[in-house]
Formats: C-alpha cells, sequence, structure tokens
C-alpha cells in the first residue's frame, strides 16, 4: 500500500478537483491519495466527487485554511 | 492547558459553531438568502444587485482624481451615471455593498478560522489573473453586468436578456474550462 501527497496548495477551483482525478488513476488498489489544499471550494467539492466515486474519504484541517483530503483507492 | 486554549477547544467542539461558523452552508441556504436579499437591495436601493458597475465608477473616480474627465465617454454620459459619479462614494449603494461583500468575507474566514495568505505559486498564475481579470472587467461593461447584475438579476426581473447571458457564460465556461485545462494541468 503506497502513500502518494498530492500538493495542491495556492491552486485554486477546478485545478485540486482535476489533478486529484488524474492522480488517483495512476494509483493501485489499496493506495492513498493525500490531496493538499488551502482553498475552501476544493474542501468541497473534492471530496464530494471521491464519495461519489465510492471511494473513503477524510478531510482533516491541519492548520487555519489548510486540509488534507485523504482518499483510499477501494475499487 | 492554558485556560485560553480549553475555550478554544471548547467552541471548536460547540456544535452550533461548527454548524453556523465553522462548515460551509449547504447551496440551498445560500440561494434562498441570496434570493432574500435581492428583494431586499431591490427594495431600499431600486435597482437590483449587481457589483462590476461600481468598480467601472471607482475606475472613473480614481481617473478624475489623478486629473482625467470622464465627462465625454459614452458610458458615463447619461445623467443617472452623471448623477452617481457627482454624488460620490459614500452615497453609491453599490460601491458600499461591494466594500461589504469583501468585509462581510473577510469576517466569514476569522470566524471560521480559516483565514490563510496564499502563496502566488508561479508565474502562470499572476499572468492568468490579470488576463482574467481584464477579460471579465471588459466583458461585463460590454453586456452591461457580470453573472451577477446580469445573469441573476436579469433572470429574476424575468428579463430575456439574462437567459442569453446564461447561453453564453455556459459556452463560455466550456472554452475556458477547456483551457484550463490545457494550461494548468
Amino acid at each position: 500500500m503506497n502513500e502518494v501527497v498530492l500538493d495542491c496548495m495556492g491552486e485554486a477551483c477546478p485545478v485540486p478537483l482535476i489533478k486529484a482525478q488524474n492522480k488517483l488513476k495512476e494509483l493501485a488498489l489499496g493506495d492513498l491519495l493525500i490531496v493538499q489544499i488551502d482553498h475552501s471550494c476544493a474542501m468541497k467539492n473534492v471530496p464530494e466527487w471521491a464519495r461519489k466515486e465510492g471511494y473513503n474519504v477524510e478531510v482533516e484541517e491541519v492548520d487555519d485554511g489548510e486540509w488534507e483530503v485523504i482518499i483510499e483507492k477501494t475499487k | 492547558m492554558s485556560a485560553y486554549k480549553e475555550l478554544i477547544n471548547k467552541i471548536n467542539k460547540n456544535e452550533f459553531y461548527k454548524r453556523w461558523l465553522k462548515d460551509a452552508w449547504p447551496y440551498i441556504t445560500g440561494a434562498v438568502l441570496l434570493s432574500l436579499f435581492q428583494i431586499v437591495t431591490l427594495a431600499t436601493t431600486k435597482n437590483p444587485w449587481g457589483v462590476t458597475g461600481a468598480f467601472a465608477n471607482w475606475g472613473a473616480w480614481i481617473y478624475e482624481a489623478l486629473g482625467g474627465s470622464v465627462d465625454k465617454w459614452y458610458y458615463f454620459s447619461s445623467d443617472g451615471a452623471q448623477a452617481t459619479l457627482q454624488a460620490g462614494f459614500l452615497k453609491d449603494p453599490g460601491s458600499i455593498r461591494n466594500i461589504g461583500i469583501i468585509i462581510g468575507a473577510l469576517l466569514a474566514t476569522l470566524l471560521a478560522s480559516q483565514f490563510k495568505i496564499k502563496k502566488i505559486k508561479s508565474k502562470k498564475q499572476i499572468f492568468a489573473a490579470i488576463l482574467g481579470g481584464l477579460l471579465m472587467g471588459y466583458g461585463a461593461r460590454i453586456a452591461y453586468g457580470c453573472n451577477i447584475g446580469a445573469l441573476f438579476s436579469g433572470i429574476s426581473s424575468l428579463s430575456l436578456s439574462g437567459w442569453i447571458f446564461a447561453i453564453g457564460m455556459f459556452g463560455g465556461a466550456i472554452v475556458g474550462g477547456k483551457l484550463l485545462v490545457k494550461y494548468f494541468m
């Protein structure tokens, strides 16, 4: 099981979402994708997309205005 | 643990703090509030909500402060536009409202403790921001409104122009999305 960190700090919507979608395609089953974001609308649309796809998702607030969206590629 | 930290912890765990100030409100709540305040705006200022029109006035005031004159400009040639420019910033509801939007947004981020000064990641971002701003500003004046004044206020006034604006914006967003993926990924 791999952990891949995707740095999307300073990127505005919809760049973090598209980057996360592209990156997840490259990952193997069971891998974790950690998307680092500081744009609050990405905190809404990245988890929304991943949950709709059926992946396990967790959002962690790491600092003021900084989040990590952790997506587990379950399928 | 200090008393201050304890208090912060307590607030962070509070259900009402989370629901009202920390987490994003549902889209439907936003839609209902925007509609209500649109009615309030129309009733109090006699004009529907607009954002970019005030920026054109700001530009005119700055230009005049530097010694220029916009009296002969077609855009400002109407009596209404001249009266607004004469009355000044503090008597322009649109200008005050725009300041309110900026202060309100700042307050919301501070209360959610999500304020952060973001880094500029690349020169491309600077270029795109300036180009995007110029195009949006120019387009909004040519179309007599932005997605608020022309789209939201247009459609809510049952004006056909709002729907035509929506079609144009939809097409523009598709092209813009393709360009974004091509140059920003």
